[in-house]
């Protein structure tokens, strides 16, 4: 897609070129290769940098975000969606309760069983309606100078992560090594992010390998951004801190501000 | 007695047509319901729809999402092809119920089609 010509056009989502939003989404084909984790400490790494950073938990199916934080609002991502709210309305600023120097606001889905199984029956008119909710969020967000917006997915093909996909400027694929993951990461690379037209690169998580090793940079033409170690103690360490604010030494640490640095560097 | 009996059955012959009839109506209503909600799922631009269209098509039609109501000249701009070649891929996807068209002031303008959205 050309940016360069889009001053012209009435509903703008770029006012200057020192201004542009990012939006990413964090994706994979399978559950449980650290999405959530990579998603929370690379948006916790954007707003420690001074960037005003929005992360969104699209995962409507298994919320994990509102395990992790205290929520302060009334409205859910759910209800914005909806239309029943606007997506400031959801939106929780955690940035003196972390010590960021950037904003970084959070928005919740409902984790209630009742709100998730309603999902289920919701049809493709809502569907469609989400979408528009969510494009028109991201340039509500644009409009008010948000730097970074990061959304939290479900894996696979879901209508709220495709929706996500849609919505985003790049999707970050979290890959774990199995050969499961593998091949659905190719089909979703081929059948879906490239006919949306996105930027993707890959993030090589639970790594079981020698990381040292590692000469491979590219994978079905999208760049490996960084290879993680698996390492036990990031979700046990997860579930009371930010380790990305609380241990930035920490290996983990390091490679979400890598990913940071080259998803920058992308742009 | 058996003109009586003949009466009787002719009136419940009456009845049972009448009962017939009414309900052929209700099922021709049912039948042309279901066709227009089906008919309302197909043309809701989802994401799923989307990536089943064709690439000129779905590239159009994204753009149409990201950057909201445009003219034909606006979409053409960003996918950097003809301004003629858009407008034919927009009323293709007016044709489809995918997109609205509508005039504002001298100039037509395109937008997803949102109308059938239920809250």
């Amino acid at each position: 897609m050309n940016f360069n010509n889009y001053q012209i056009y009435k509903n703008q989502i770029i006012i200057d070129e020192g201004n542009m939003t990012l939006t990413l989404a964090i994706h994979s084909s399978k559950g449980g290769t650290g999405k959530t984790s990579i998603a929370l400490n690379l948006a916790v790494a954007f707003a420690l940098e001074g960037k005003d950073t929005c992360l969104i938990d699209l995962d409507l199916r298994g919320p994990s975000l509102s395990s992790i934080f205290e929520t302060k609002t009334h409205f859910w991502i759910n209800d914005f969606l909806s239309g029943k709210c606007s997506l400031k309305d959801t939106m929780n600023d955690f940035q003196k309760d972390i010590g960021t120097d950037g904003h970084i606001y959070v928005s919740f889905a409902n984790p209630d069983i009742k709100a998730i199984r309603e999902l289920v029956s919701k049809d493709r008119n809502w569907q469609a309606g989400a979408l528009k909710a969510l494009m028109n969020g991201k340039k509500e967000l644009a409009e008010n100078n948000m730097d970074i917006i990061i959304f939290d997915t479900s894996p696979g093909v879901e209508y709220e992560s495709i929706n996500a996909v849609a919505a985003s400027d790049m999707v970050i694929i979290v890959h774990n090594d199995t050969n499961a993951c593998s091949n659905c990461t190719e089909q979703l690379i081929k059948g879906v992010y490239t006919l949306l037209d996105k930027k993707c690169a890959i993030v090589d998580n639970m790594h079981h390998g020698n990381c040292l090793d590692i000469i491979e940079k590219k994978r079905y033409g999208a760049p490996i951004l960084a290879t993680i170690p698996c390492m036990c103690e990031i979700a046990t360490r997860s579930a009371n801190e930010i380790l990305v604010r609380s241990d930035p030494e920490h290996l983990f640490s390091k490679s979400i501000t890598a990913i940071k640095d080259k998803i920058i560097e992308m742009q | 007695m058996d003109s009586e009996l003949l009466e009787q059955v002719v009136n419940n012959l009456k009845e049972i047509n009448a009962k017939l009839d009414q309900l052929i109506l209700q099922a021709e209503f049912k039948e042309d319901h279901v066709g227009e909600k089906n008919k309302i799922i197909a043309d809701s631009l989802d994401v799923i729809t989307l990536l089943s269209l064709a690439d000129h098509l779905r590239t159009t039609a994204t753009t149409l999402f990201e950057i909201g109501p445009a003219t034909a000249d606006e979409i053409a701009s960003v996918t950097n092809k003809e301004r003629a070649v858009e407008s034919n891929y927009l009323n293709q996807l007016v044709r489809m119920n995918h997109v609205k068209k509508y005039r504002d002031g001298r100039k037509v303008y395109f937008r997803i089609n949102d109308s059938l959205r239920k809250k």
